[in-house]
């Protein structure tokens, strides 16, 4: 293991004191003179035709400066792929889902745009609505979309070998029905932009996107205007997760039409009901799992048959389907797969992309297949994991699934090892199994996440190294750091490449007319992807660095050592100088010299065909084993969740901080959904839409937690880097349900197992003790 | 036409300096004035549009109803006095403490430091969780209006989801509870999902004066289980004057449940509240008349 | 428009505000001190805690009217020039904090639990800060935070 300056020591985060000191500042945050704020008014229908929007009476109100409809966007509509766009910024001619938005007012203060909402008038004529998937897929439901008259927003059917010859030749195999639940990406920040239309033809934004450059496309193709002329100016992000802050949103493109209608700058932020109503939310699926092994406990086929919860537009969902299917050959061998999936457009709010993205579903889903037959075999659950784990390939070769996903590192044995072989496994015959009316139990679950993901369009980072004459760096690129901490990865990687202290970098936040473009934060592309391009960038600065040295010092420029912060020549290290020294040498060289350097993210991308399944979509993946010990108050439901242990294989922990942080926070939000969060929904109706109802942990909630580190140092990430974000939240649920089962004897399938859920379900098996 | 409101409508501010001047106010404005304490339940309901008013009439000018003091015979809690003034107050915990056990679980310390208990029953939400407690030690409340000051017992106090026995021009002055003799012991459970931050599934509430096995007198008090907070008086009858044993406790525990009509909503069935109700005051009654609760 | 008088962070202030506005709004917007955040707007998420006559409050419930003549603490406040409270030391040290939209409110609930209990048990610092939502951290380093700025301040 190569000792590094700066890779892997637990630095402070780089932007830990602004945060502290309330000096962050965040989209709500901005505000511009002359400023007027927006209000979104929304339909009270889940299905409906628009017949006639009357804005008059709003427009008439003191301080209101100008009002919108549908029909202003001029029939734009957005959507992740040409063929799926869809989705208007606010409804046209028809509304899909409760709540959609139907008009917007700006207006000198908010409270005045509050009052002009209210007098909108929209007639409209009421249509049956379709909610639940199943139902939306069957003939005579109604149709939501013209383009789609069966309701079908996406349909794959993949086939990988002979899934029912294997399945005949099995020892046995399990058919269980899964489902995962209504859940929502739960960021405390909620979505807002500050948006300033000039006339002369340019648009400037300051909004809360971990994706500016999705935004920044989908306002150039509304406005009709070049991407030279859009500038999104990022402020601080309180929390991405995915889906919304991904895309775009009814506001986000009310205040730019705002803007220009009005001339002024227009700001709006949606309270959190507006949240939980009606921003995207994780798909909830409906997983009907066939697996087959053999009398040892060997894996031989899968067939997953998914129908997944669109709500009103397409959004992301072809990718969400695909990404459902991909892993369902790894992380344990699978020889014979099939795979139909059905995404079903219902008249619910739009279903999108969140973190774990299409994992969670099917990994909990084979994950307590595996567990449930390795109950029914008499075979370990932790040996029936290392029969199957795909083993971690010899370097120089690499792993391919039957669909072509391929890898490079696989740690998931360590991983398994190591959790097993922690006190929370390895001693939990010795510990407490009940105590009064709480049974304890210990789950173990052994999941994978795709990092450094790359699909359909533009998927390059770039980057830029600029070396001040004092020595200090600046590092541009266009990825965003929506709290994850990617910031400080990328410094990190810039200081160690560099040669350069920590302490000197200085990183931009992303401003779409200076930084390059980039996809965003999803996908756990950010360390990998605009790390590489930073890695670059700084190789190419420090050439030159090296290039003014080895001038200086009349030696070949490869004699040149840059290293944490002092450069010297390798044959003579006590003749050495500081970084800003060697910063100004190179500066001050004949009439001044500009040390730039430039790199962009190139690791090579795979086809990936979404119809048949094939292709691969992650530069890296992570394997994650995980143990959960939980107590479940066998009279109540309740359950107490009392410890994690993860070991999670991230290739290498370039900010052990970061990582740790991350997969606890993943691990708590995998929990939050396996038995707290769902939207009780009742005919597009959202029943519980505040803090209050709509559950996730507080402080007193969450188990403590302790994270291992299995290093395989990949070679396709910096510094051997793999995802370090989204794998604890695929592997928690699992585990979480199968310590449940441990405790309870009872295996849940469906998402959020709640203390009722676990009443009930003791009690039809005569086990409740009430 | 839907919309999310983020701000509070527009109202008038009033400030009286003494009750009677908060009483003529409300007394001239009925419905289009409200009534503000800690205003922890009334700023959320008018930021939602759930409730309306044209002034809101800050009592916290007035002096003299924060406090948190006793007579000897019984302790008086003021409108004013916070949820975290009543959980510190020595002389709560020293002979009041399942009044404590119920503060400490209400909401968060930010909501407990301007929330007050007089605002959470005058708010009636089933599931408040000083009711209970209230209910078991039989407390009384103080009401003020034009016609004069008139005590109601907290069973007579509630009489439906967020409506009680206030008349539009009263103001709720105070909560009074008998002191309880040195030997009685209560506690208060609340049953949630999480540990924090969440309404009581069910709440159950239980105080007794028992003496070598024997209970003279024993209080149980429910929430959210019933359209209002409620007592359980035939498992009361059972356990009162009767030599307690988990045979009795569990006998009474299920006569509890026929007290209920609790409803099925998004945060419960109505199975399951019942089934609860069961559990939650099985537990109570143990800790309290078998184990010596608190 | 009525007029309030009230200090901020040890300056005195005297505002015109609307009856119906919150503390929040006019800490946010009349004062410009934005590091107090809104998150939920019903005192459920703790993102607008600041501390009024010293204790921890939700901004988003209060009525500016009923600051009048209070002493408010918000997170601009709390670092002494160049010098950070131990506890936002400990949160930068630790790294208690992913996007730090919780962190402000966080930080002072934080500060108010420890002015009270300076040494605090684990369970008790969980429910001192129950009423502050976090979602990205899982609370592990904001509870390891606290943790350190006990250490630190007893020393």
């Amino acid at each position: 293991m190569e000792e590094y300056s700066v890779i892997g020591k637990r630095l402070p985060r780089i932007d830990a004191k602004e945060k502290v000191i309330g000096q962050a500042k965040y989209a709500a945050d901005c505000s511009l003179p002359g400023m007027l704020w927006c209000k979104v008014a929304r339909a009270p229908y889940a299905h409906a035709r628009i017949l006639h929007v009357d804005t008059s009476a709003a427009l008439k109100v003191p301080g209101v400066k100008a009002v919108i409809s549908g029909k202003d966007f001029g029939g734009y509509t957005w959507g992740f792929m040409a063929t799926t766009r869809d989705e208007p910024p606010l409804a046209v001619d028809k509304v899909r889902y409760l709540y959609e938005g139907v008009a917007a007012v700006a207006a000198i203060d908010e409270e005045t745009a509050e009052e002009a909402c209210e007098l909108i008038k929209v007639e409209y004529e009421e249509l049956p609505g379709v909610f639940d998937p199943e139902e939306a897929l069957r003939e005579g439901s109604p149709v939501i979309h013209d383009y789609r008259p069966n309701n079908v927003s996406v349909e794959y059917h993949w086939s990988f070998g002979d899934v029912e010859k294997a399945f005949a030749e099995s020892y046995i195999v399990r058919e269980d029905r899964f489902e995962t639940g209504k859940v929502i990406t739960g960021f405390l920040e909620p979505p807002a932009s500050l948006a300033y239309y000039d006339p002369s033809g340019s648009i400037t934004v300051w909004p809360a996107k971990q994706s500016p450059y999705f935004h920044y496309r989908h306002l150039a193709a509304c406005f009709r205007l070049p991407l030279s002329k859009i500038r999104i100016i990022q402020p601080f992000i309180g929390g991405g997760f995915g889906g919304t802050k991904n895309d775009s949103v009814a506001g986000d493109f009310c205040v730019v039409m705002l803007s220009k209608k009005a001339g002024k700058p227009v700001k709006y932020v949606y309270p959190m009901e507006e949240v939980l109503t009606t921003c995207r939310r994780r798909h909830n699926m409906i997983i009907y799992n066939k697996m087959g092994m053999t009398k040892e406990g060997i894996l031989t086929a899968v067939e997953s048959r998914v129908i997944g919860n669109g709500g009103a537009y397409t959004a992301i969902g072809p990718l969400t389907m695909y990404l459902t299917g991909c892993a369902t050959t790894m992380p344990y061998r699978l020889p014979h797969y099939k795979y139909d999936a059905w995404r079903a457009f219902t008249n619910n709010p739009v279903s999108a992309a969140m973190r774990g993205h299409g994992f969670t579903h099917t990994r909990f889903a084979c994950d307590i297949q595996m567990g449930m037959l390795a109950e029914e075999l008499g075979i370990d659950p932790v040996e029936i994991k290392m029969r199957n784990a795909i083993d971690n390939p010899k370097r120089g070769e690499e792993y391919r699934t039957i669909n072509g996903i391929s890898f490079k590192t696989c740690g998931l044995k360590e991983a398994l090892k190591s959790v097993a072989g922690e006190r929370l496994w390895a001693d939990k015959d010795r510990m407490e199994k009940e105590k009064g009316p709480i049974s304890y139990g210990v789950g173990i679950s052994g999941t994978t996440y795709q990092g450094g993901a790359r699909q359909l369009g533009h998927q390059s980072c770039g980057a830029m190294v600029r070396i001040c004459e004092d020595g200090t760096v600046n590092l541009i690129t266009g990825a965003t750091d929506c709290g994850q901490g990617s910031d400080t990865v990328l410094a990190m990687i810039a200081a160690e490449e560099l040669g350069a202290r920590y302490e000197d970098i200085s990183i931009k936040r992303v401003d779409s007319a200076y930084t390059p473009v980039d996809p965003g934060s999803y996908g756990s592309r950010v360390t990998l992807l605009a790390g590489q391009a930073t890695q670059l960038a700084a190789r190419d600065a420090k050439k030159q660095l090296m290039q003014a040295a080895a001038s200086a010092w009349g030696v070949a420029p490869d004699e040149v050592e840059i290293k944490s912060g002092f450069a010297y020549p390798k044959s003579k290290p006590d003749k050495r100088i500081s970084f800003e020294k060697l910063a100004k040498i190179a500066c001050y060289e004949g009439s001044g010299a500009v040390i730039l350097g430039r790199g962009h993210s190139s690791y090579g991308l795979e086809e990936i065909d979404f119809n048949t399944g094939t292709g691969n979509g992650g530069t890296s993946y992570s394997f994650t084993a995980q143990t959960v010990r939980l107590g479940v108050d066998m009279e109540t439901g309740k359950v107490d969740v009392t410890d994690f242990t993860i070991a999670h294989d991230g290739g290498m922990p370039l900010h052990p901080v970061s990582v740790e942080s991350q997969n606890e926070g993943g691990a708590v939000q995998g929990q939050s959904q396996a038995m707290y969060e769902q939207f009780i929904m009742e005919k597009g109706f959202t029943h519980n839409r505040t803090l209050l109802d709509y559950k996730m942990p507080r402080s007193t909630d969450v188990p403590d937690i302790k994270v291992i580190d299995i290093i395989t140092d990949d070679p396709d990430g910096p510094f051997g880097a793999k995802e370090a974000s989204e794998g604890s939240i695929v592997s928690t649920p699992p585990a979480l349900v199968d310590a449940i089962h441990a405790a309870t004897g009872v295996w849940f399938k469906e998402l959020p197992v709640t203390p009722e859920k676990i009443v009930r379900a003791l009690k039809e098996k005569g086990k409740w003790p009430g | 036409m839907p919309l999310f409101y983020r701000r509070l409508p527009r109202f008038e501010y009033v400030s009286p300096g003494t009750v009677d001047e908060a009483i003529a106010f409300i007394s001239g404005h009925g419905e289009d004035a409200k009534l503000l304490a800690g205003g922890t339940d009334l700023v959320p309901q008018l930021k939602g549009r759930e409730v309306k008013a044209r002034y809101v009439v800050d009592l916290k000018a007035i002096p003299g109803l924060d406090a948190v003091s006793s007579n000897g015979t019984s302790v008086t809690i003021g409108a004013l006095a916070t949820i975290s003034t009543i959980a510190r107050s020595p002389l709560v915990n020293e002979r009041l403490p399942l009044l404590v056990q119920a503060a400490s679980v209400m909401a968060s310390p930010q909501v407990r430091n301007r929330g007050t208990f007089v605002g959470n029953i005058c708010s009636a939400v089933p599931s408040a969780d000083s009711a209970p407690g209230l209910l078991a030690l039989e407390a009384r409340v103080h009401l003020l209006g034009p016609g004069g000051e008139r005590i109601v017992a907290i069973d007579r106090f509630f009489t439906g989801p967020r409506t009680t026995v206030v008349a539009r021009d009263e103001v709720a002055l105070a909560i009074e509870v008998p002191l309880p003799p040195a030997v009685s012991r209560g506690v208060y459970l609340k049953l949630s999902p999480r540990h924090s931050m969440d309404l009581a599934v069910v709440g159950v509430a239980v105080h007794a004066v028992c003496d070598n096995g024997v209970c003279t007198r024993v209080r149980i008090g429910l929430g959210a289980v019933a359209p209002t907070p409620v007592r359980a008086p035939v498992a009361e009858s059972l356990l009162e004057g009767r030599a307690i044993t988990p045979e009795l406790v569990d006998e009474a525990a299920r006569h509890s449940v026929t007290q209920c009509s609790p409803i099925d909503d998004h945060r419960a069935s109505q199975e399951y509240r019942c089934d609860m109700v069961y559990v939650m005051t099985r537990r109570a009654l143990t800790q309290v008349l078998l184990e010596g609760g608190k | 428009m009525k007029q309030i008088r009230l200090k901020v962070n040890g300056l005195s202030h005297e505002l015109e505000v609307k009856p119906w506005a919150t503390l929040l709004d006019t800490l946010r917007e009349d004062l410009g001190l934005t590091g107090t955040k809104e998150g939920c707007g019903q005192g459920e998420c703790g993102a607008c805690t600041v501390l009024m006559d010293g204790k921890p409050v939700n901004a988003c419930l209060i009525l500016a009217m009923e600051a009048q003549g209070k002493e408010i603490l918000t997170i601009e406040g709390l670092a002494q020039g160049d010098e950070l409270h131990p506890v936002q030391q400990a949160f930068v040290d630790i790294g208690g904090m992913q996007c730090g939209f919780c962190t402000p409110g966080m930080v002072l609930s934080a500060k108010a639990l420890l002015d009270e209990k300076p040494e605090p048990t684990d369970e008790e610092i969980r429910k001192g800060l129950e009423g502050n939502f976090c979602r990205c951290t899982g609370y592990t380093k904001i509870i390891e935070s606290v943790r350190a700025a006990v250490e630190r301040m007893k020393g």
